[in-house]
């Protein structure tokens, strides 16, 4: 028997290396599936948290009676008391809570609540705010925090006296929220004695011990279950402070209790993608090669630290320096959201060298390549730029004019980059019992991304079954462990435990084979429900047959993860946008993206392109429409909705191509999830500057912003 | 929400007696009213506790307001509780009046204008954030100052602003209004008719609370619409921030009688920049009487958009709304 099994050449593969649909699609699409937020247990209640609306308040009084009296209220608790600040709007932001026999009666006696405030004028929501003299501080620790210099800055205005070309501009990026289509809670069903908790979360085995902890259960005690989850791109690791408060509700009625936040909860509460500063300063040589970069950089995350990359981002630049920091506001911290500072690092610095390449007359994408250090980028730009036609686009070294109709059109670039493969903590148990019955378990989470169905399609392919005939068990913390997912790690940690398990599925088959069919284990093929001994002729006998040589005794075997199977190093990835611009009205259009990234085996060729598109339709919507509002004078979340608060709909959709890698010779596993979102909206920028010549230095691209570009330029 | 007792009158006099009734024009001391056409606007209104009646008076059993009539002219007679799918896709709307076909489709989502009504679009209530938020006290909400005025005010008016910055969020109104057409409105004094145009009202004018003349107790049930002349030309051009789903940030409504390549008759009227639909009848003229070339144009826009007052945030809407005059007068020329 060989211990460590290897990945079949891509060409041998049968359902790996092909496009196959998702096994919970009808599920989902019809409304069978069962998510958190649809869990209703007898004797349930709905909890709902009162958050008020404006940071920096001092609460002077809190009335819970009159919420106490709304009919079918069941509790009503206090989660701040008078003269409590409420330092910033988040979940700083809740001063009480309630559950009630219906969610109606619920948000009547949430609004029952009375609370009177006095106020901290100013709100300190903005930069702007937390940075002007004499401002108070948030959290009396200072607004500023975290402050690195690194790198000398004069001397990288030495190598800039060398330049052909230098450029100093500073580049802005909102908060952006994750929306998830289902917000952040759970249920927790706790009897005094064990609990089993229906959460909304990115890491099932991870969130056991929070549980436990809150309601003072020994880990073995609880049971986490998310067979489905709506989304979670990096805001759904920890329960939250809403799943603490659903745990001691659940502790003091002895009752199933749901606590979902709603949207604008959400939205105050939950979460974002921190917002960012940056000034960058740099020329390039008469190639195009950085000479020198200089990057000062705020991190807005709220009171969080906000999350930044190193600069140069992506490019070499022997000569750089930077100086970072967070600058803190009186709002929610960040969490981790889909590349954590990658897409901010982008704009800013794809804006930039596009500037530079502009500014000094040269092709972009040939700037890009000069100043890349992997062959890998060179080569994936090529795929993007030969999509998307820039060869024959007729402005490649100066930006456009608008045409006799005043539209113009034009193409950008960016690029993208992750870490490959996975990490250690996944274990899958696959059971074949004697009817042929073949289940794979594992307690992953699948947050949309397909890992339910890569959990049944590795074990088909191995054991040369159809996809149908594996059954996937995930989602449930009594299953064998899994990674939470983030950081574009479960695919990484997950496959190689499923390849494991199910080499040693097939091994211990072949081993009741070896008195049937006189080879020894390893020397049996396994291909469209039957087996034959390798090599020769006819399948002799069908999966089922052979299932039935396990007598009365199913076939239980574990796998874990094993390192030589999952990719390591670097993801790379390109980017192209082709977009028009109506320079009458500030109308951008995007008509077309392109992107090609290396993906080692393309496990599931239709989930690997859904991820992909997927990436590039959230950096879309990020570059055209996603803005939070805030009123800095009052506090107020303006934006508190999805009427707002702005996500890009299926007219916003462009053409969308994902060219796979079939160069990337690693023949091993590795996830798609952060890279495809990294580069799209900086690509974008790049593409309305090429079409009109209108520097788009803030996002979203919005047409108040296109038309003060516009008037720039003129 | 707040609870509420639903009405379900069979007769429109049963109707205007309950929204009377609730709206204090007649006595019988029952709380506030408020009518339910499509629900789209009034169950996010009651959701936000915007509106909290003790009533709600379903039109939905009242017979007679539900058709688009056609008399031997041509011209229409449009029922209040007429889908906004069906404006979409009526043959003779679609050909003669593609102003409202095309300003019917911007409106929304598919799932929302099948159920949507024009009784209730061109009742709307604002959009702004600020009335919109439960939170805060706004002028429109009975505080003392219109706080976009110097809040975010990115989506707010540009024309006929003060001492309130909302925008009117209908489309059919500027697309109607162009179209010359009259409402009908019922209550418990009787039945009065009137321009589509005078139905609405400026802030200046006493539209704090209300955005419309409507009386207590008045039903608007019927928009009657003037068969177009021969040679008319017109066309409905939306701008939205969302293209899939959204709100104007400015709009044009152009309606031009055309003899050759002759204006004899223009409307315009702009959506999305003012608390009211926003005819501009100097730009009109402009166009009366001459060939829509680049000058008649560039003269046209700039009369259109001449005493706009952008706030802080919105001075976009002014060459946008410049840019959509052009573009829809290219479509018509």
């Amino acid at each position: 028997m060989s211990p460590t099994p290897k990945w079949k050449p891509r060409g041998e593969m049968t359902l790996l290396n092909t496009g196959y649909a998702r096994l919970d699609g009808p599920d989902k699409v019809t409304g069978r599936a069962v998510y958190s937020h649809d869990v209703r247990l007898p004797r349930q209640v709905y909890a709902r948290l009162v958050l008020h609306s404006y940071p920096r308040a001092e609460l002077t009084s809190l009335d819970l009676e009159p919420a106490r009296r709304i009919p079918g209220v069941v509790l009503v608790e206090a989660q701040k008391a008078a003269g409590d600040e409420l330092v910033y709007l988040g979940d700083d932001s809740i001063v009480a809570y309630v559950a009630a026999e219906t969610p109606e009666a619920a948000k009547d006696a949430a609004r029952a609540v009375r609370a009177a405030f006095r106020d901290h004028y100013p709100p300190m929501v903005t930069r702007e705010q937390s940075l002007s003299p004499g401002a108070p501080s948030i959290t009396g620790r200072g607004n500023t925090s975290g402050a690195r210099d690194r790198g000398d800055e004069a001397a990288v205005d030495s190598a800039l006296e060398g330049a052909a070309v230098v450029v100093e501009q500073v580049y802005e990026l909102p908060i952006q929220h994750h929306v998830c289509l289902e917000t952040h809670g759970h249920v927790v069903d706790y009897d005094g004695e064990s609990a089993t908790c229906y959460a909304s979360t990115q890491a099932v085995s991870g969130s056991v011990d929070e549980f436990a902890r809150n309601l003072g259960l020994p880990a073995d005690k609880v049971r986490v279950l998310t067979p489905v989850m709506g989304g979670g791109f990096g805001a759904k690791f920890g329960i939250g402070l809403e799943g603490a408060i659903c745990c001691l509700i659940a502790k003091k009625l002895l009752r199933p209790v749901h606590l979902m936040l709603d949207r604008p909860q959400e939205f105050q509460m939950a979460g974002n993608r921190s917002g960012t500063w940056v000034r960058m300063r740099g020329g390039i040589d008469a190639q195009g090669r950085l000479v020198g970069q200089f990057a000062e950089v705020d991190r807005l995350g709220g009171t969080g630290g906000g999350a930044f990359p190193l600069m140069p981002y992506i490019y070499a630049c022997e000569t750089n320096a930077a100086r970072t920091r967070s600058v803190h506001t009186a709002l929610d911290s960040n969490r981790a959201m889909r590349a954590p500072g990658h897409p901010q690092a982008s704009f800013a610095q794809e804006s930039f060298l596009d500037e530079l390449a502009y500014a000094a007359g040269l092709d972009p994408v040939e700037v890009r390549k000069v100043n890349v250090e992997s062959d890998v980028y060179r080569r994936h730009l090529d795929v993007v730029a030969d999509a998307i036609g820039w060869d024959a686009h007729p402005n490649r070294t100066a930006p456009g004019e608008a045409g006799a109709d005043g539209w113009a059109e034009g193409i950008g670039f960016g690029l993208a980059t992750w870490r490959a493969g996975g990490r250690p903590g996944c274990e899958v148990e696959v059971r074949i019992t004697p009817d042929g019955a073949v289940t794979s378990s594992c307690a992953v989470q699948d947050l949309g991304t397909g890992s339910r169905t890569l959990v049944a399609a590795i074990i088909a392919e191995e054991l040369g079954l159809p996809l149908s005939a594996v059954t996937a068990r995930i989602g449930d913390s009594d299953l064998p462990p899994s990674v939470g997912s983030g950081g574009s790690v479960t695919t990484g940690a997950l496959a190689p435990a499923l390849k494991v398990a199910a080499h040693r599925a097939r091994e211990a088959l072949e081993q009741r084979l070896v008195p049937v069919l006189g080879a020894e284990v390893g020397d049996y093929e396994w291909v469209r429900g039957r087996v034959r001994v390798a090599g020769e002729g006819d399948m002799t006998m069908s999966f089922g047959e052979v299932c039935a040589l396990l007598g009365n005794q199913p076939l239980s075997v574990r796998g874990e993860y094993d390192g030589s199977l999952d990719a390591d190093g670097s993801l790379h990835g390109a980017q192209a946008a082709r977009v028009r611009v109506d320079t009458l009205t500030g109308r951008v259009e995007v008509l077309d993206m392109v992107a090609t990234h290396d993906q080692g085996i393309p496990l599931n060729r239709l989930a690997l392109t859904s991820q992909i598109n997927g990436g590039m339709i959230q950096a879309l919507s990020y570059g055209l429409l996603e803005e939070r509002v805030l009123d800095a004078e009052m506090g107020w979340l303006l934006s508190d909705n999805l009427e707002s608060y702005k996500i890009a709909g299926p007219k916003e959709m462009p053409r969308l191509r994902v060219i796979l890698d079939e160069d990337d010779g690693r023949n091993l596993a590795t996830g798609m999830a952060e890279a495809p979102v990294i580069p799209g909206h900086s690509a974008i920028a790049n593409a309305i500057f090429n079409a009109c010549g209108a520097r788009l230095r803030s996002l979203p691209f919005t047409p108040d912003r296109v038309l003060a570009a516009l008037a720039e330029r003129a | 929400m707040k609870n509420f007792e639903l009405a379900r009158p069979t007769t429109l006099n049963q109707a205007v007696m309950a929204l009377a009734e609730g709206e204090g024009a007649i006595g019988g001391g029952k709380g506030p009213a408020a009518l339910l056409a499509g629900g789209q606007d009034l169950l996010t209104e009651l959701k936000e506790h915007l509106a909290e009646p003790d009533t709600v008076i379903d039109l939905g059993r009242v017979p007679g307001l539900d058709a688009i009539e056609r008399d031997g002219a041509g011209n229409l007679t449009i029922g209040a509780m007429v889908r906004l799918h069906q404006l979409e896709e009526h043959g003779a709307i679609r050909e003669q009046m593609p102003v409202l076909a095309q300003a019917a489709t911007s409106i929304a989502s598919p799932q929302i204008r099948s159920v949507g009504t024009v009784g209730g679009n061109l009742n709307q209530r604002p959009r702004c954030w600020y009335y919109r938020n439960e939170a805060s006290v706004c002028l429109k909400k009975g505080g003392l100052a219109c706080l976009a005025a110097v809040g975010r005010n990115k989506y707010n008016a540009i024309l006929g602003g003060g001492p309130s910055y909302i925008v009117h969020p209908s489309d059919l109104a500027p697309a109607l209004i162009a179209l010359d057409a009259e409402v009908t409105l019922v209550g418990p004094e009787g039945e009065r008719r009137m321009p589509l145009a005078d139905f609405y009202l400026l802030p200046r004018e006493g539209g704090i609370s209300t955005e419309t003349v409507r009386r207590p107790g008045e039903v608007l049930t019927k928009v009657h619409v003037p068969a177009p002349a021969a040679g008319t030309r017109s066309t409905y051009l939306k701008f939205k921030e969302r293209e899939s789903y959204d709100w104007a940030l400015s709009s044009v409504a152009l309606v031009l009688g055309m003899d050759g390549a002759r204006v004899n008759r223009a409307r315009i009227v702009l959506g999305g920049v003012a608390p009211k639909p926003w005819r501009v009848e100097s730009a009109e003229r402009l166009l009366e009487d001459n060939e829509i070339d680049p000058r008649t144009v560039a003269q046209v826009r700039e009369a259109a958009l001449f005493g706009a007052q952008p706030l802080a945030e919105n001075g976009y809407k002014v060459p946008l709304t410049k840019g959509l005059i052009t573009r829809a007068l290219e479509s018509l020329a």
